[in-house]
């Protein structure tokens, strides 16, 4: 009605009410003017990020932040006994932490009230210099996990005579658990035999620690971890550990002048957000370029200057594609792309070139049509513009479905080029996490890095994480009776590490269940020789989930109410979940600022660590607090300021380990825990972290100057600021200079002499030690350099080792060039490529995005977090598709998810629709990070007199059925206005104010089976599916489950796609690239494989 | 005072209210009844008039889930409907006693009751909206005790707070608000607040450019 005529309005005058009654009236003039100019205290903030000087941090006063809406001190004045109406003050105690929301470790500050003893807020820290002081939602949100009215406030027990999963449980002390707990796994591992030392699994969710993790199962001498990252990121990390043995590249996104996002993830959720939006959005601003390639349009693919919607699970062709136009495309000056100088010095393609069997094996696979004539860097850049030659824009058009797209692709070849070596990116989870064979989108991605110079990890590029990260958390030793690490674990676990799965990336997390109960699997490795384990003693998760966010969460609940496959279970969890419904024991530990955790998160080009802490007990401490045991500080600061029977690893393992499974010493693990200064008892937090924080000199020296008088100095500083910053500027770490003074080589810390070392003809230096062959450097032109991790010490665009474990034909980057190669290639070929969709209702499902505002199981109850995050998990289809099979917006559908492998049907989830332009034609978008659900809403514990509210914010209520064949859950009742909070009051007056009707998602992980990549050993996240519209009966949150299907469809994963270990293999593994958590010996590496 | 004046001043002073409340606070279901029920009010509100939703649903039912849910993507979440966010350089909002209108405010010896108001600042949308229909209740009030002199001085306060402030951003936020609504009733609320504060700034400029001389006749 724009422009209406003045008359139009006056029908105003002839309104019912009178203006009066319907404004607010929000203006009063009976201002109670007060002086505030002997205050110290002003109106506003200068800044938004506003933090007091350092020194002020243990003491610093300010104004009560709800009542600033009350108009600050102009209006009522200070707070005293004279003006009791007048704006509160608080005297803040600053203690920096660290948040745990995400892996990013974001700096934190907690501000203690010192008079209640209570967190008021957790605000940045802006001494953190990756996070800069800003946090992102998931930060400001600690406060209200810390005093989540539902918080588990002690131990729980699966009451005596019930059945894991009826939800009856009784109260426990931590001692009583731990003297239990501590029984069963010292009487496990004083049989002492192999076995015994696989019968322990520590399964831990996402660590945001580096290495405390990983010393627990290794001080036992067992091989008995096993984490969360082969349904995270184990895809990505397959191809970086190809190209560089390292776990991922580092990204210098503030210096880029291309940021080259694949999926959202840095700048939109996930590996560092927050830190790595914050650099992108500075170099944006700077003029950066910033593309975005993603099957969906992602809050940061919307903001790019070039969105590039490939099929999911294509994008290894588009990677090519550039290859051969770097390759074989001119200058302005008749040159090619190629970065010479670099490539030259820094890819391996000597080794490639000397390998006449594989080069002949090219010839045979049809990459190149005959040998190359010399093995000069010109008769391989030769080889290279033929292997690549069939990469064209026709191509990549037709394979990543790009038709009416093709400028994109010529946008992105400008901003590509224009880049130069300055391209910053960071390959990671959603395309090769998301899809068979996705890790050949890292082996691609990085090729075209490569070829440009930006992987020499120069300003503005992309460099490898080793480089910027810190791991000193499990090296606390010198604080232990012990003194040092220890010794390598002697046995391999074949549950952790089944013999389909050699190269797996990390253990085989997502189908322990799988294995646990798969009986002929079992014999059928037992009758080759193998140990096998047939059960757990006891399995112990760390804040992890695998029931609600592994794939096949039936066969999870199956595995763990079964007692004879699983003896024993305890979560040490901050919250409850779904996983832990079915434990034994709930150990309740701490969130952000609860816990004592060294971690480093490589997000710029520098060496920076950040200190997570207990932040009552140290503000306890500094204000004169003692414990009456030094060693359970933390669990006795929560329980004195309320919070509960709150406790944290760090003392926890340190306590039962010194007093409960190895007490007197036996076993030989006492004495890694038990205190050096005083070995009657557990080691204290000051004593392990300032021991293991020592190992940073820089550090080391600086906490020595400033905290002469203390001791434990650096642990002082560490507690005071959070955060230290050993090294910046980091960049092209591998040209380093090798010490060698003449005699002495010097590598990574360690001298030998010029007879140990041998060098080859490929300038790689090498030596002996223990029975294996290491490289430790590498001459180039005559210079002496550290070189990368690999064995050649350059990277690896040939990696020899791979074609030697089995997977000759992918070896170098590769890719189906036709559809006749589609099955020849299966591996490397996604399990849901748009060949395999035949009909209009089938689509890919893309699942891998995270959502900013959650993060998987510890952010379940965080009512900020939830209120946001309620009913944003809709299907995305894409408008057309949607007006084809006649869907429309709110519409409720049956996702049938069926498997390409086995041609299995898993079943269905039933969720809302909702068509839209950001997800392009053929594929439809749903997180698989939401669907929480809970079967209670509160338990009663005998002799408490309040009911434990069970994810009262977080999770609607469900009703389940599972029969061990086919499961279901239907949504029964979602969150209600809460008046019966018993514990944090002053923290959760709003929850009558908090309800919705809605679901947070349909749990759609449980429908979904484990697809384990044949060699990267991740769970391909995305699925084939077929939708309909859902029928009488369905509910939004519905799910019907066939999950003895999806044994098999695993089964069928794992036995028609790898090569597993065979007669005649002598390793488990390649040595050289480890596994990721425990070291372990030859012996364990060693194996015979019988016919 | 003139007939026309007292109809004109009076819808001024009724429709900066019903705006004012609108943007500023959640539909209860008073306003929402008040506005379906009142023709001259929901004639306002075309789009939400024949709105399929509205037809159908209950009154509970649409404020709970239609009209807040917008409400606090609108408001709340997505859209910052403050002055400091639109005109500040660095997008920063002003929360506290040194934002502008606040000290405007204060000058007239008006507070703003921020907790009752559950805003962040004086700046607010529904705020300066408010404020507009104080001032035009008090020139009314001062037109009906025959004070002609000190209505047209705050005749003359709200031209200029119409110039300094409101125009100056809340054209900006209403089109967004517009282009983001999710429901009919708020895509006509921001119609209605961005064509009515248009049409009044006219009125005040031509009443500033006849020297705020009111039309004389009846009473």
């Amino acid at each position: 009605m724009y422009l209406q005529s003045r008359r139009t309005f006056l029908k105003g005058a002839a309104f019912s009410v009178a203006g009066v009654a319907i404004a607010r009236g929000v203006f009063s003039t009976d201002a109670i003017a007060q002086s505030v100019t002997e205050s110290k205290f002003t109106n506003t903030p200068d800044n938004i990020a506003f933090y007091p000087e350092h020194k002020d941090w243990d003491n610093f006063q300010e104004l009560d932040g709800t009542d600033w809406k009350r108009g600050g001190i102009g209006r009522h004045g200070v707070k005293s006994a004279e003006n009791p109406n007048g704006i509160e003050v608080n005297n803040f105690m600053l203690v920096p932490t660290v948040c745990s929301n995400c892996e990013a470790g974001c700096g934190l500050t907690a501000w203690v009230n010192k008079d209640t003893m209570t967190v008021r807020k957790y605000m940045g820290n802006p001494l953190h210099t990756g996070s800069r002081g800003r946090n992102c939602a998931k930060g400001y949100a600690v406060t209200s996990q810390m005093y989540d009215p539902d918080r588990i406030p002690f131990p729980l027990k699966r009451a005596p005579g019930s059945k894991r999963g009826e939800g009856k449980w009784v109260r426990v002390t931590w001692d009583e658990a731990m003297s239990e707990i501590g029984k069963k796994m010292h009487d496990t591992l004083k049989v002492g035999d192999e076995m015994s030392k696989k019968l322990m699994m520590y399964h831990v969710g996402r660590p945001n620690e580096n290495g405390f993790g990983h010393r627990v199962p290794h001080t036992m001498g067992i091989d008995g971890f096993n984490s969360h990252t082969n349904i995270c990121s184990a895809g990505a990390r397959q191809g970086s550990i190809q190209w560089a043995n390292d776990d991922r590249n580092s990204p210098d996104w503030g210096n880029a002048d291309l940021i080259f996002l694949q999926s959202s993830h840095a700048a939109d959720a996930g590996h560092y957000f927050q830190q790595s939006a914050g650099l992108i959005a500075d170099a944006r601003k700077r003029g950066a370029k910033m593309v975005v390639l993603d099957p969906r349009m992602s809050n940061s693919a919307g903001m790019a200057d070039l969105w590039i919607p490939a099929w999911p699970g294509t994008e290894t062709a588009l990677y090519l594609y550039l290859a051969n136009r770097v390759l074989n495309e001119k200058d302005k000056n008749g040159e090619n792309f190629v970065a010479h100088d670099f490539v030259k010095e820094w890819l391996n393609w000597d080794r490639l070139m000397d390998n006449k069997d594989y080069l002949q094996k090219m010839v045979g696979y049809g990459y190149i049509s005959k040998m190359p004539t010399g093995d000069t860097y010109e008769d391989f850049i030769k080889l290279a513009q033929e292997l690549y030659a069939p990469y064209t824009k026709e191509f990549v058009v037709k394979e990543c479905k790009l038709e009416g797209m093709e400028h994109k692709l010529d946008a992105l070849w400008e901003m590509y080029i224009d880049a130069g070596d300055k391209i910053a990116t960071y390959l990671w989870r959603s395309g090769p996490i998301a899809n068979r064979g996705g890790w050949m989108i890292t082996r691609a991605g990085f090729l075209t890095l490569a070829l440009r110079g930006a992987l020499r990890g120069d300003i503005g590029g992309t460099s490898w994480h080793h480089w910027h990260e810190l791991s000193v958390a499990g090296k606390g030793d010198k604080a232990t009776v012990a003194g040092e690490a220890a010794p390598k674990v002697d046995v391999w676990n074949e549950i952790a590490w089944p013999p389909e799965f050699p190269l797996s990336t990390y253990e085989m997390s997502h189908i322990m269940p799988h294995l646990l109960m798969d009986d002929a699997w079992q014999e059928k490795w037992i009758a080759k020789g193998l140990n096998v384990p047939r059960k757990l003693a006891v399995w112990f998760p760390r804040m992890y989930n695998p029931v609600w966010i592994n794939p096949d969460g039936f066969r999870w609940i199956e595995a763990l109410k079964d007692e004879k496959r699983i003896e024993m279970s305890f979560n040490l969890s901050p919250t409850w979940s779904e996983t832990n419904w079915y434990c034994d024991y709930i150990l309740p530990t701490g969130l952000s600022g609860e816990r004592n955790d060294q971690q480093s998160t490589p997000s710029k080009p520098e060496q920076r660590i950040e200190f997570r802490q207990a932040v009552l007990r140290v503000a306890a401490e500094k204000m004169g607090w003692k414990a009456k045991n030094p060693a359970r500080a933390t669990l006795e600061a929560h329980m004195k300021y309320g919070l509960g029977e709150i406790w944290e690893e760090t003392e926890f393992w340190a306590n039962i380990m010194v007093h409960h499974i190895d007490p007197d010493g036996s076993l030989g693990i006492r004495k890694f825990w038990a205190s050096k200064k005083d070995p009657s008892r557990a080691v204290t937090v000051p004593e392990y972290f300032d021991a293991a924080l020592s190992l940073l000199p820089r550090l080391k020296e600086t906490a020595q100057r400033m905290y002469k008088n203390d001791e434990f100095p650096v642990y002082s500083y560490l507690r005071d600021h959070g955060a230290w910053t050993e090294k910046t500027n980091v960049y092209k770490p591998q040209e380093e200079e090798l010490e060698f003074d003449g005699e002495t080589y010097i590598a990574e810390g360690k001298k030998y002499s010029k007879e140990q070392v041998v060098k080859d003809k490929f300038g790689t230096l090498w030596i002996e030690a223990d029975g294996i062959k290491k490289s430790i450097g590498i001459e180039i032109n005559g210079k002496l350099h550290e070189g990368f991790h690999t064995l050649s010490k350059k990277l690896e665009f040939f990696s020899e080792w791979f074609a030697e474990w089995k997977w000759p034909e992918y070896a170098i980057p590769i890719y189906p060039r036709n559809e006749s190669e589609y099955k020849k290639m299966e591996h490397v070929v996604t399990h849901i490529h748009h060949s395999m969709m035949k009909a209009p209702n089938e689509f890919a499902l893309n699942t891998v995005f995270r959502l900013p505002y959650n993060i998987h199981t510890r952010s379940v109850n965080s009512k900020h977090l939830m209120e946001i995050s309620q009913n944003h998990n809709p299907v995305w289809i894409y408008t057309k598709d949607a007006e084809k099979l006649g869907i429309k917006r709110g519409d409720a559908i049956r996702v049938n998810i069926t498997d390409t492998v086995s041609e299995l049907e898993s079943g269905y989830f039933v969720a809302m629709a909702v068509p839209t332009e950001a997800t392009r034609p053929g594929v439809l978008a749903c997180s698989h990070h939401a669907g929480r659900w809970k079967l209670k809403d509160s338990v009663n514990i005998p002799g408490f007199e309040h009911a434990l509210g069970i994810m009262g914010v977080g999770a609607p209520r469900y009703e389940m059925t599972n029969d061990g064949k086919v499961g279901t859950l239907k949504p029964v009742a979602g969150i209600k206005p809460r008046h019966d909070v018993w514990q944090f009051k002053e923290y959760n007056k709003d929850l009558d104010n908090i309800w919705w009707d809605g679901l947070s998602g349909s749990w759609q992980n449980a429908v979904a089976p484990s697809h384990p990549d044949p060699i990267a050993g991740n769970h391909a996240w995305n699925h084939k599916v077929i939708i309909e519209k859902a029928k009488a009966g369905d509910k939004i949150g519905d799910i019907v489950v066939n999950y003895e299907n999806n044994m098999k469809i695993f089964q069928a994963w794992r036995d028609k796609l790898t090569r597993p270990l065979a007669v005649g293999d002598t390793l488990r593994r390649p040595q050289h690239i480890g596994r990721p958590a425990v070291p372990l010996s030859n012996k364990a590496y060693a194996v015979e494989i019988k016919a | 005072m003139q007939d026309d004046l007292k109809t004109e001043q009076l819808a001024r002073v009724n429709i900066y209210a019903l705006v004012s409340r609108i943007l500023m606070s959640e539909v209860d279901e008073t306003l929402l009844n008040l506005i379906i029920t009142d023709e001259n009010i929901l004639s306002f509100f075309p789009s939400f008039e024949k709105w399929d939703k509205r037809k159908n649903m209950s009154n509970k039912d649409l404020i709970e889930k239609q009209l807040n849910v917008d409400f606090t993507n609108l408001f709340l979440l997505h859209l910052i409907p403050y002055e400091s966010f639109y005109l500040r350089e660095d997008q920063q909002m002003e929360t506290g006693g040194d934002n502008p209108v606040q000290a405007l405010y204060s000058n007239f010896d008006f507070i703003v009751e921020l907790d009752k108001a559950r805003v962040m600042s004086a700046d607010h949308i529904g705020i300066e909206l408010e404020f507009m229909h104080m001032l035009c209740e008090s020139e009314f009030k001062a037109l009906q005790d025959g004070e002609d002199k000190i209505a047209g001085e705050i005749a003359e306060i709200q031209y200029n707070f119409l110039k300094e402030h409101l125009l100056e951003w809340a054209p900006m936020f209403l089109l967004n608000v517009k282009s983001e609504a999710g429901t009919a009733l708020y895509f006509d609320a921001a119609d209605l607040a961005l064509e009515f504060m248009l049409s009044d700034f006219e009125y005040l400029t031509a009443l500033k450019e006849n020297g705020y001389n009111y039309p004389k006749g009846d009473a």
